[in-house]
């Protein structure tokens, strides 16, 4: 039962709307009308057959009425012409059956049957005291309503007469009431069919059709028969939007910004009564389809604006001077290249898209890239070695940005060459480096020049010994020979230490100790200060303190500071305190130096612009202004920093911190 | 009698070796290894000749120069400098020293300065210097010996005045030990451009290496030709 019940409810969803509607309706209807019928029917027949019944009583009590008296004189022809003439009057015929009459004794002393009596005929007897009774009884083969009424005379009951009404001619009555019922429902079931139908109709056609419209939409089929529930009043092309997606339609997805600017224009107050999203006088159905034709508009616009905006960002892609990957975060391959790469990288597109970025960027790590800052959605990765197909190595800068990419998570990496640049810089280092070797030439000059006249020396005693014939005692020529060989190698060494300091760094950094930085600069140096009476005090820490670098470039920078430390010394008047303290230690992973002068120290107002370029505080001629601008530079491009402490009349600190190298033997 | 020479300098083992060469040459050697011992040395010992370095720390030449002066005006004083760096070279010998070598030292140049310095000794101090005017045929003869100084000025001008006065080149020759500090310098610039406005050759002759390098530097010889 319960299972029939789930099926039908099933199969009732699964139908058609129009179905529902017509069936929902119908069985609605039916019910209404078939309870009514029953209602009436019921109401109907009861009376009818009270009413036949009271009539049929009626003729009893009339009989018994005027046929007492002849039972009591036992006039049976009287009697029986009585009840003849009550039969046959008028159209009782068909309705009464029979009439007869029982005595006391329950003989039937009348009766209007045109046959024998048959049995069971008396089994409808009225109990004492009642008016009458009414029982349903079997006349032969009829079936008959027997109504009983006793005959009183006084007090006394002398006899029953028994009326049968026929109940053929009643259930003929009533059938005739019950078809003409049938009839009335199955007309009303046939107007509400008719009406249902149409009404289903009506509503589910519109809805039909926009089914078939979406369906066709969703297939990317947007000319669409869009006015087939438009006023005439409406063409698309008139909607202003079509044109210029600037219009304020679009606010819905502007940004925060482009929202806040729009929202100041003109145009902006006229969306409210926009023509083209008004609604149309008309019932649900129309409304529906007014909405959706909106719906659709809207969609087809939007497609029409997610086109453009495609072709704008493939042809920025495109067209873009810097090479632009997309990466798969996940499997860390490119999805796609701009032309540029191949420009750049010497990879085809096909050969590019679905390679290992890897491949181009060993150091790159998938997923890596992505910002786990919500803010920000952009990283930044300035100067990291790129590899062409060639296995050339580039520097490059990378903007990386996180995307959604054809369903995919991805990221948006450009790469901007940097090699120029790079160049452009090493170059101007290496100009600065020239700068500082023509300053330093006079000194070094000098400082060759010593043991140069040490070994000359030597060796015009020995000549001039050879020439005078006097023989050199062993002790002396020892010394001197001796002498010479130190001289030439300290020689040797000023002239490695110029030379390393002049060559041009490669790209790759290496391992550099910041005390033997110190040192180098210091050879060179030290002995031209202290003949300016310049004296240094020197605080180097043990051991580490390496940095990755250029120990040229590294010399550089204190080689400039340390010139600088000298010019402020040298500016100032104070002439007892002519020092340079150079120190040098490890704090936390960082490698600290710091070049203390005792100079005049430099003004706040100008603290802040020494590092700029052709920013000179030494008189015109004297500095270029470019030392400490390089200086930083290079520290900079190391990952460090350069701080400035100063006093005035007491002295100036320069600090630099840089990233201490790894420890050896393990990989960055 | 060795002559007993002081040399300072800064390092050791130029020192050193200072003292191999001086010793083998015959001399004795006193070292100081910066100025300011280099001068109470001389101010000790009073040496007759002294070699200082220009460039060392505390105390440099020129100050040692300037101090020994103070001490004896008559102390011959060498200057050893840098190789080409004439600008010190010029300031002492503006502050009268007798000469200057250059680094590496050169024996042959050490050896002439020792000369000149001992020849100086041997000269008389207050005699002036000797200019002498010999005409000679189709040129005239200018001879320059001892110091040529701020007060040899006038001496030169005769010269000179006389020399122009003839039609013809003019030679002007130096002695070995000949010693010219800037204002002598200037001075004979001055009297040598009148002449050659005048319309003279004017041909030098007889200079030291070094002096020869200082009339380089003051460009004498744009107004002269050298000849040997």
């Amino acid at each position: 039962m319960m299972d029939f019940f789930r099926r039908a409810r099933q199969r009732f969803e699964a139908m058609s709307l129009k179905n529902k509607l017509v069936l929902s309706m119908l069985a609605g209807v039916m019910f209404i009308s078939v309870a009514i019928a029953f209602i009436a029917r019921w109401i109907l027949v009861s009376s009818l057959t009270s009413e036949l019944e009271m009539r049929g009583s009626a003729i009893a009590h009339s009989i018994a009425e005027r046929g007492g008296g002849f039972i009591l004189d036992h006039d049976h022809p009287r009697l029986l012409a009585l009840i003849f003439d009550e039969v046959r009057l008028h159209e009782r015929r068909r309705l009464v059956s029979y009439i007869f009459i029982e005595d006391q004794n329950n003989e039937i002393v009348a009766h209007t049957l045109t046959r024998p009596v048959p049995e069971g005929f008396k089994d409808n007897s009225v109990p004492d005291g009642a008016i009458r009774s009414v029982k349903l009884i079997n006349f032969g083969e009829t079936p008959v309503i027997d109504i009983a009424v006793p005959i009183n005379e006084g007090l006394y009951r002398i006899g029953t007469v028994h009326v049968g009404l026929s109940k053929s001619h009643i259930d003929n009555l009533v059938s005739k009431l019950r078809v003409a019922f049938l009839g009335f429902i199955s007309g009303i079931v046939l107007i509400a069919v008719y009406l249902s139908n149409r009404l289903s109709h009506y509503i589910t056609r519109p809805i039909s059709n926009l089914t078939r419209i979406a369906d066709d939409v969703s297939r990317g089929n947007f000319d669409v028969p869009l006015l087939q529930s438009a006023g005439k009043d409406w063409n698309p092309d008139e909607c202003p939007a079509y044109r210029d997606s600037n219009l304020p339609c679009w606010h819905f997805d502007l940004s925060a910004r482009e929202q806040a600017d729009l929202e100041k224009t003109e145009v902006y107050k006229n969306c409210g009564s926009c023509l083209f999203y008004g609604t149309r006088e008309g019932d649900e159905v129309l409304q529906l389809g007014n909405s959706f034709r909106n719906m659709v508009w809207s969609i087809k616009l939007y497609r029409r604006r997610l086109r453009e905006s495609e072709e704008k960002y493939r042809s920025l892609f495109d067209s873009g001077p810097d090479p632009v990957f997309v990466l798969d975060c996940d499997t860390g391959r490119i999805l796609d290249a701009n032309p540029r790469v191949e420009e750049l990288y010497g990879y085809s597109r096909q050969e590019v898209v679905g390679m290992e970025f890897k491949t181009l960027w060993p150091e790159y790590v998938p997923g890596s890239l992505e910002s786990n800052n919500p803010g920000s959605e952009c990283l930044y990765r300035p100067k990291v070695l790129h590899y062409k197909s060639g296995g050339e190595p580039f520097y490059v800068n990378v903007h990386a940005c996180s995307i959604s990419y054809k369903g995919r998570r991805a990221v948006v990496v450009s790469a901007t060459d940097i090699t120029e640049m790079i160049e452009k810089d090493a170059q101007l280092i290496q100009a600065g480096k020239m700068k500082s070797l023509g300053e330093m030439s006079a000194g070094i000059a000098h400082e060759l020049n010593q043991p140069l006249n040490a070994i000359k020396m030597g060796s015009e005693y020995l000549i001039m010994m050879d020439e005078s014939e006097v023989p050199v005692g062993p002790d002396q020529y020892r010394d001197v020979v001796r002498e010479m060989s130190t001289q030439v190698d300290r020689a040797s060494e000023i002239i490695n230490t110029l030379r390393s300091f002049g060559r041009k760094s490669d790209l790759v950094r290496e391992r550099v100790s910041m005390n033997a930085v110190v040192n180098d600069v210091l050879s060179i140096l030290k002995r031209q200060f202290e003949l300016d009476n310049i004296r240094f005090d020197l605080s180097m820490a043990e051991n580490g303190l390496e940095v990755l670098g250029h120990s040229n470039r590294l010399q550089q920078v204190l080689f400039n500071l340390v010139t600088n430390a000298r010019d402020a010394i040298n500016e100032s008047t104070d002439d007892y305190q002519r020092r340079i303290g150079i120190e040098t230690r490890q704090e936390d992973g960082r490698v600290l130096i710091s070049v203390t002068d005792t100079g005049g120290g430099i003004p706040e107002d100008v603290r802040d612009k020494v590092f700029e370029p052709f920013f000179t505080t030494k008189e015109t001629g004297q500095g270029m202004g470019l030392g400490l601008a390089i200086s930083y530079g290079i520290v900079k491009d190391y990952g460090g920093t350069m701080d400035i402490e100063s006093e005035a009349g007491v002295g100036t600190r320069f600090t630099l911190d840089l990233p201490a190298a790894p420890e050896r033997g393990r990989k960055q | 009698m060795s002559r007993r020479i002081l040399v300072i300098d800064d390092e050791k083992p130029t020192l050193n070796m200072f003292k191999l060469l001086l010793g083998a040459m015959g001399y004795e050697t006193l070292a100081a290894s910066d100025g300011q011992q280099g001068v109470e040395m001389f101010d000790r010992e009073r040496p007759d000749i002294v070699l200082t370095d220009i460039k060392m720390p505390v105390m440099d030449g020129i100050e040692v120069l300037r101090r020994v002066k103070e001490l004896s005006p008559l102390a011959e004083v060498i200057v050893i400098t840098g190789h080409g760096d004439m600008d010190l070279a010029m300031e002492a010998l503006n502050l009268d020293a007798t000469d200057f070598i250059n680094k590496p030292v050169q024996r042959e140049a050490l050896v002439q300065a020792l000369k000149r310095a001992e020849e100086r000794i041997a000269l008389s101090r207050n005699e002036e210097s000797l200019v002498s005017v010999e005409p000679e045929d189709h040129q005239t003869h200018i001879r320059v010996r001892g110091n040529v100084t701020a007060l040899s000025g006038p001496v030169l001008n005769r010269a000179f005045d006389e020399a122009c006065s003839t039609n013809g080149d003019i030679l002007l020759s130096f002695d070995e030990n000949t010693s010219i500090n800037g204002a002598g310098l200037s001075s004979l610039a001055g009297r040598m451009s009148k002449c050659v406005e005048d319309g003279r050759h004017i041909y030098i002759s007889g200079l030291s290496e070094n002096f020869r390098a200082v009339f380089e530097m003051m460009g004498i010889f744009r107004l002269a030709q050298l000849r040997q």
